[in-house]
């Protein structure tokens, strides 16, 4: 399959729950296995990036390219840290309430952007996202200008492992939420319009409504993303959402796959991981990550997902034979 | 008079693709649109399902004014149709295809949608018992598991008929449903539209394949985005008016 063959309604989903249960038992018992708190650290931060990058995916699959996704994020972030630190309002409360208020805002513009399509939707949300960006940059005091601002309200009394099971635990809701979503008739009917908008409407799927409910949704998680991310580290600028942000998490989707739902997962740990693990090298790791991708896209369209799915199937295809065979002795 | 078109116009800049155009389609007629290439058939097909708004004039259908309705409304309304540039949910399976037209079910909210209540599953099992039922009656139901982009260009067309049927629709729209089909194609599309006829749906028909008139009981001809005839199929073939439109002006191919 080619790998922008969009987003068949595959049933691709039933491959490998074996490995998604091994998984979580894995990342379960890392903190109790690894002394490194720089490990755990890293970790979280993938975390937080799963969520941005599979909320990209939920736009993503109704036929939008929202390329200021990552200001999204900033919302978020800037909403409760901004909250949280001159409203000295507790991070429990500012953290939902900030995910509300991205995905608020994520309606607002999606409503004006609902007749733009492809190309013009695309520029649209980059100009978008320059302009968020600029107006947090001209915050002054308030966001802190380009540097940002510090002392963001934190949580867990800073503990690396309670943060690491918390992020844990968000991402592991947040991808169910958006799974189901994915595989409802809400994401079905998402994909219809992806495919053609045309066809979609003729069959009395309304357009507008479905495009504007995948970047609420989308907005929301990328909030939430946002907003957990800030009062873990503590400290937010607006370099970490500008353009070059929402490519990374176009990365992330497309490395792992944009036909599967676990693209995102897969592609984040991947993108995160593999240039942290050479970070001796760092001058060097723009190109390591230009090289992974490449990789990706000319070696496996279908993304790392992609492969481990295939991997799978084989070795189904191979136990079916062997029982077969061993029936017919 | 379940369709009226009521003195439609469109512009396109300075082109004048419909012309106050008038036509009407009575309940469990089939009525031919014939007219030669650029005539604006297309036009008033994406006028009166919503695809663009008249620049004036009204549709009425089923005794409702749809004129400036969305096109995911006039099909809940009733109006099924299909394109003329064969579209189709490319990476969807072919009952796929035939299943996306969920809306016109008694309705369930996104609420049911996504928790999948059990209101919800029956919604979805008749959804797709109808699919199957439509795949029969177009002997499509060997391909359902089959990616529509991998089927034949022919199936595709057919593809897009089924997956019109199954919005239950009371008009039934088709843009050129032959167009590009082998003869034995064709015989076989002939077949299913007039099964389709006979399970009770009325049916709108643009085409330039005149095999087609055997199936109409009453013939429109526009030109220039004007009607310059109407009659039976046998009336329509004798006029003067259309023959020198067919074969007399610039537009000469049919
Ligand atoms: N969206 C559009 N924008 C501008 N012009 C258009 C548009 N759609 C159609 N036209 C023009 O309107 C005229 C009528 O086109 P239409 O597609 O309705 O013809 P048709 O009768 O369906 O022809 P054909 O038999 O070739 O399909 C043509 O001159 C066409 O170029
Ligand atoms: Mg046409």
């Amino acid at each position: 399959m080619n790998a922008l063959s969009r987003f068949a309604a595959d049933k691709t989903r039933s491959a490998g729950y074996g490995i998604l249960v091994v998984a979580v038992i894995l990342l379960g018992v890392i903190p109790l296995l690894m002394e490194s708190l720089y490990s755990l650290h890293i970790l979280v931060m993938v975390f937080f990036y799963v969520i941005a990058a599979l909320s990209l995916r939920a736009i993503v699959i109704s036929g939008q390219f929202p390329l200021g996704h990552a200001a999204f994020m900033g919302v978020g972030a800037y909403a409760s840290g901004m909250a949280a630190k001159w409203l000295h309002l507790p991070p429990e409360l500012t953290i939902p309430g900030a995910a509300v208020f991205t995905m608020i805002i994520g309606v607002m513009v999606a409503v004006s952007f609902s007749r733009l399509r492809a190309l013009y939707y695309a520029m649209g949300s980059l100009f978008l996202g320059v302009a968020i960006i600029q107006i947090l940059n001209a915050g002054g005091t308030w966001t802190g200008g380009y540097s940002g601002f510090s002392g963001i309200t934190p949580m867990f009394g800073n503990s690396k492992v309670s943060w690491y099971y918390a992020a844990l635990g968000l991402m592991i809701l947040s991808a169910a939420a958006l799974y189901r979503f994915e595989f409802s008739r809400i994401g079905t009917n998402m994909k219809a319009i992806s495919q053609s908008h045309l066809v979609a409407e003729s069959v009395g799927i309304n357009e507008a409504k479905y495009r504007i409910l995948a970047v609420a949704i989308g907005s929301f998680f990328v909030g939430l993303a946002g907003a957990g991310y800030a009062h873990y580290m503590g400290t937010i600028a607006t370099s970490s959402y500008n353009f070059m942000a929402t490519m990374w998490l176009f990365m992330y989707v497309l490395v792992g796959g944009v036909n599967n739902f676990f693209g995102p997962i897969v592609g984040s740990f991947i993108l995160i991981l593999i240039p942290e693990y050479f970070r001796s090298l760092k001058t060097y790791s723009p190109f390591i990550s230009a090289g992974i991708l490449f990789l990706f896209v000319y070696l496996m369209p279908g993304g790392f997902a992609g492969l481990i799915q295939a991997a799978v199937a084989r070795v189904k295809s191979w136990r079916r034979e062997r029982a077969r065979d061993v029936a017919a002795d | 008079m379940l369709l009226q078109i009521d003195n439609l116009t469109k512009r396109f800049g300075g082109l004048t693709a419909v012309d106050g155009f008038n036509a009407y389609v009575d309940e469990g007629e089939v009525v031919g649109l014939i007219g030669p290439n650029g005539a604006g058939k297309s036009t008033v097909f994406n006028l009166v399902t919503g695809v663009f708004p008249p620049t004036s004039g009204r549709v009425f259908f089923d005794g409702e004014d749809i004129t400036r309705k969305k096109p995911h409304t006039v099909a809940e309304l009733g109006i099924g149709r299909t394109f003329q540039m064969n579209l189709l949910f490319a990476d969807f399976t072919v009952l796929e295809n035939v299943s996306a037209s969920s809306h016109v079910y008694p309705r369930s909210s996104l609420f049911d949608m996504y928790f999948n209540t059990r209101r919800y599953r029956r919604n979805e099992a008749e959804i797709s018992d109808r699919a199957l039922q439509i795949l029969q009656l177009l002997g499509l139901e060997s391909y359902k598991d089959e990616l529509a982009k991998n089927l034949p260009h022919g199936y595709q067309k057919m593809l897009g008929v089924a997956r019109a049927l199954a919005t239950k629709p009371k008009l039934l729209m088709l843009d050129e449903p032959l167009g590009g089909m082998n003869p034995s194609e064709i015989d076989f599309s002939l077949q299913a539209i007039s099964n389709a006829r006979d399970s009770g749906v009325t049916v709108l028909i643009v085409e330039h394949n005149m095999q087609i008139l055997s199936l109409c009981d009453r013939v429109v001809v526009i030109s220039f985005g004007q009607k310059i005839c109407e009659g039976s199929p046998r009336e329509v073939r004798e006029n003067e008016e259309v023959i020198s439109a067919y074969f007399g002006g610039k537009h000469g191919s049919a």
